[in-house]
């Protein structure tokens, strides 16, 4: 097994439980995807991510399965699915940060806008710097909270007016006000969803075109997710935002597109939010939906 | 049918032995007890003949028991009782201090003895100007490209420290054109005096993390002031030390850099930041101001003190043959210079093989052969080690024997393992998610090990590293077989000069020299400075390790 999917057991979100799901379900779906349509983004869809037959392998087992889809370009793309079903490893492959593992092994066309992530003439390093990431659990570094966001632009040698870019991230990330005055004291002073945010300012500060998030709230308390989500509701209107999820209540508040993937790495389903919690044409993907089984 | 079996339990539930588990539980408590006890009897018994408490007059006993022990522990007790923070904050104090002193008569025999303050000053300023030179090369990183800074700023070390056209040139026999920046100074009519000199450059070594420390905990402008103030603390010293406590001017110049000013800082550090503990301070006036007037009462009433051996005369004399002249400086001194060739040649290649084989190695079969070889090298008896020094150092390249370089060298073999050891551990315990963060922000491998892999396991290395100087300053077998001199009697004063060590110099005493007074009295106190050299040692990497452990 690989780490990864390990890792994606402990983290299991215990508060799930399948009656709410369904009480739930038609208000709550609703409601948001209203919120998240009403803006005045562009009705036209352009993609910027796009798979075709990605087939992803941790030596013997097969993690992702024929993955095609198309990522819209400034929407927010929910991909959720039970533990194990391969949604992470999606996501690491758009960044190829699974050429970390040395046993995964990705088959397929991946593009980022017109070019295939995996040529080989892609270096992974400058296609990262292109890519945001933001991971479950919060990681600033042991620096100050002014050097955590000035850190891709140090190690990128992005010029300019580096306090500016600082000042402008924060402020995205909804964390200025709350850091303002303790821009040179440590970032792991800061509570678990202000650390989480930092890393989300962290992301944004290069200025890249894609942001992944993996379950970025899955470790926080209710107050602090909501703080996330509706962070990621503004970063819409200029990133891409791709995350993946545990929680369907969140992919439909805040999601335009969900990807249902189910076990054995297959994409099962993928499409408009609305459709997806409303009106699901797989049946296996209702099952899921309605608490029946994941 | 079930509920008529049931039983009423009015009997309680019955008991079930412990009886072998109790007498485990005291048979592990009696081996702990054993081996701790039988440690410590063998350093009390060889503290007392080295010390000889029993000597001195009871008025002595008393009045330090009056004006030390007593105030003391009553302090202690009341902040062990009131305010541990305090207690603890209190002990560091004067563990620094204590620590500070022993190194700084480490440093201050060096500058005495082995290499003059002028010499060091010309090559501290010799790096210093191309280090200079480098660090505004990278401040234009954005105009120049990376081979021409690299270039420059090598040309700028070449230059500093060999001049044009240097040893290159010496081995086509060329004439210097240019001299470099050391021969300049070394050379130069009007040099200022050595105790200006070394407030130069040991004193602001010191100043630095002062002025720095002061900026953290409050501005710019506090740090400049703090610097500047220890600048100056270290500069009066040189006046103050040689007219009122009579120290010269160089160990009164290394005794403020290295045991006063950290922990002067210290002091107001934490007096300024942590209010709640600070009452804790109290401890180490006590205790201080308790031995001064201890002190001066035996002084005035006249009592004796202990006729110990450990005393300003052991320290200071080379070896004799008769045991009351004989002492341990030349000992001491090589055990400082062995430390620092083994650390300058352990640290270096210990910590690049450590990076290497944990950031950058694949995982292959070779890999795994070498891990495993390197563990078993921690194992191999120092004497093969020895042995190894000799045939490589000695038989292959030359060397003579019994030299600083060659034993520096073979005992930087001996712990190189361990160092290699220790430092993977410290780097493979970098949480991966700080890795993960910074590659997934597009960081190179390089840039990752240094922004985030090695600022963040160089405490854990270097508490290793230290433990590993540690064992290295009690070896006597290598020593022994690379030829070094039992006892010396001059002074080691370069690289290629013969060298003893502390363990080497006592084992001699008891060997060779072994009559009754020696064995009794000049063996003990030998070890009892090595074991406070040692004890100082890996209190430095204990307070570390704790500090590393309390931030992750």
């Amino acid at each position: 097994m690989s780490q990864e999917n390990m890792s994606n057991d402990n983290v299991e979100s215990p508060t799930e439980d399948p009656t709410d799901d369904d009480m739930l379900l038609e208000t709550d779906v609703t409601s948001g995807l209203e919120e998240g349509t009403q803006g005045s983004r562009t009705t036209h869809e352009r993609t910027i991510v796009e798979a075709k037959d990605v087939n992803v392998w941790y030596n013997q087992d097969q993690a992702l399965r024929d993955i095609t889809m198309q990522v819209p370009e400034n929407k927010v793309t929910a991909m959720i699915g039970p533990s194990g079903c391969g949604k992470s490893t999606f996501l690491r492959c758009i960044n190829r940060m699974n050429d970390m593992i040395d046993a995964a092994r990705v088959e397929g066309e991946l593009y980022l806008g017109e070019k295939n992530v995996y040529d080989d003439d892609v270096d992974p390093v400058a296609l990262r710097r292109r890519v945001g990431m933001v991971f479950q659990k919060p990681n600033p570094f042991p620096k100050s909270i002014y050097d955590n966001v000035a850190y891709g632009l140090n190690i990128q040698d992005i010029g300019g007016d580096h306090d500016a870019i600082v000042e402008e991230s924060l402020k995205r990330a909804a964390l200025w006000d709350e850091v303002k005055d303790q821009l040179d004291e440590s970032g792991l002073d800061l509570s678990g969803g202000q650390q989480q945010r930092l890393c989300i300012a962290r992301a944004i500060a290069p200025d890249p075109e894609v942001i992944l998030m993996d379950e970025p709230a899955s470790a926080l308390d209710p107050v602090a997710t909501s703080k996330i989500e509706d962070l990621i509701d503004e970063l819409a209107e200029d990133y891409t935002v791709i995350i993946v999820t545990h929680n369907m209540q969140q992919a439909a508040r805040i999601s335009d597109k969900t990807a249902v993937f189910l076990t054995g790495g297959e994409l099962v389903e993928f499409g408009d939010t609305k459709k997806i919690f409303e009106n699901p044409d797989n049946e296996r993907v209702e099952d899921y939906i309605t608490g029946k089984f994941g | 049918m079930a509920t008529e079996d049931r039983r009423s339990y009015a009997d309680g539930f019955g008991q079930v032995s412990r009886t072998v588990g109790i007498i485990f539980r005291y048979l592990l408590l009696a081996a702990t007890l054993f081996g701790i006890a039988v440690l410590a009897i063998l350093l009390v018994y060889v503290a007392n003949d080295a010390i000889q408490p029993l000597t001195a007059d009871a008025g002595w006993h008393l009045t330090f028991f009056l004006t030390l022990v007593l105030p003391s522990l009553a302090t202690g007790g009341y902040l062990a009782w009131s305010n541990v923070d305090g207690l603890k904050l209190g002990a560091m104090t004067l563990g620094l201090f204590v620590v500070g002193l022993l190194f700084s008569g480490g440093v201050a025999i060096i500058f005495l003895e082995v290499l003059p303050p002028l010499v060091w000053f010309a090559y501290v300023i010799a790096f210093a100007v191309p280090v200079a030179v480098t660090v505004g090369l990278q401040q234009r990183s954005r105009q120049i490209p990376f081979v021409s800074r690299f270039a420059l700023a090598t040309l700028a070390f070449y230059l500093s420290l060999f001049g044009f056209p240097g040893i290159v040139g010496s081995y086509a026999e060329l004439p210097q054109l240019i001299p470099s920046v050391a021969t300049l100074i070394l050379f130069a009519p009007i040099v200022p005096l050595d105790w200006i000199q070394l407030t130069l450059t040991v004193g602001v070594f010191a100043a630095t993390p002062v002025a720095l420390y002061a900026s953290a905990i409050s501005d710019r402008r506090t740090g400049l002031i703090a610097g500047a103030a220890a600048l100056a603390t270290v500069a009066a010293s040189a006046v103050v030390g040689p007219a009122v406590v009579g120290v010269g001017p160089i160990p009164s110049v290394v005794l403020a850099s290295v045991a006063v000013l950290p922990t002067a800082a210290y002091v107001c550090g934490t007096a300024v930041t942590r209010e709640q503990a600070r009452i804790g301070l109290v401890l180490p006036v006590v205790i201080v101001a308790g031995a001064l007037a201890g002190e001066v009462l035996v002084d005035t009433l006249g009592y004796a003190g202990p006729q110990s051996w450990v005393d300003w005369q052991f320290l200071t004399s080379d070896h004799s043959g008769t045991a009351a002249n004989a002492g341990l400086y030349p000992a001491i001194a090589g055990s400082i210079l062995l430390m620092l060739t083994v650390a300058a040649l352990s640290f270096p290649i210990g910590v690049g093989a450590a990076l290497y084989l944990e950031e950058y190695a694949p995982d292959n079969r070779y890999t795994r052969f070498i891990d495993v070889n390197i563990s078993n090298l921690a194992g191999v008896p120092s004497v093969v080690y020895g042995l190894l020094g000799l045939g490589l150092f000695v038989t292959r390249l030359g060397q003579s024997t019994g030299t600083i370089l060659v034993g520096g060298a073979t005992l930087a073999l001996l712990i190189l393992p361990i160092v290699i050891i220790s430092s993977r551990e410290a780097i493979r315990s970098v949480p991966s998610e700080m890795r993960q963060a910074s590659y997934g922000m597009g960081a190179t491998r390089w840039q990752t090990m240094k922004n985030v892999v090695l600022p963040r396991a160089f405490p854990g290395i270097l508490t290793g590293t230290i433990l590993a100087l540690g064992r290295a300053i009690g070896e006597t077998a290598p020593l022994i077989m690379i030829g070094a001199p039992n006892v010396l009697y001059s002074f080691p004063s370069e690289l290629s000069s013969k060298v003893s060590a502390m363990p080497l110099q006592v084992y001699s005493w008891a060997s060779y020299f072994a009559t009754n007074d020696f064995y009794e009295k000049a063996v003990p106190a030998g070890v009892v400075v090595l074991v406070t050299v040692l004890l100082a040692m890996n209190s430095i990497a204990i307070v570390l390790r704790n500090r590393y452990q309390r931030e992750t």
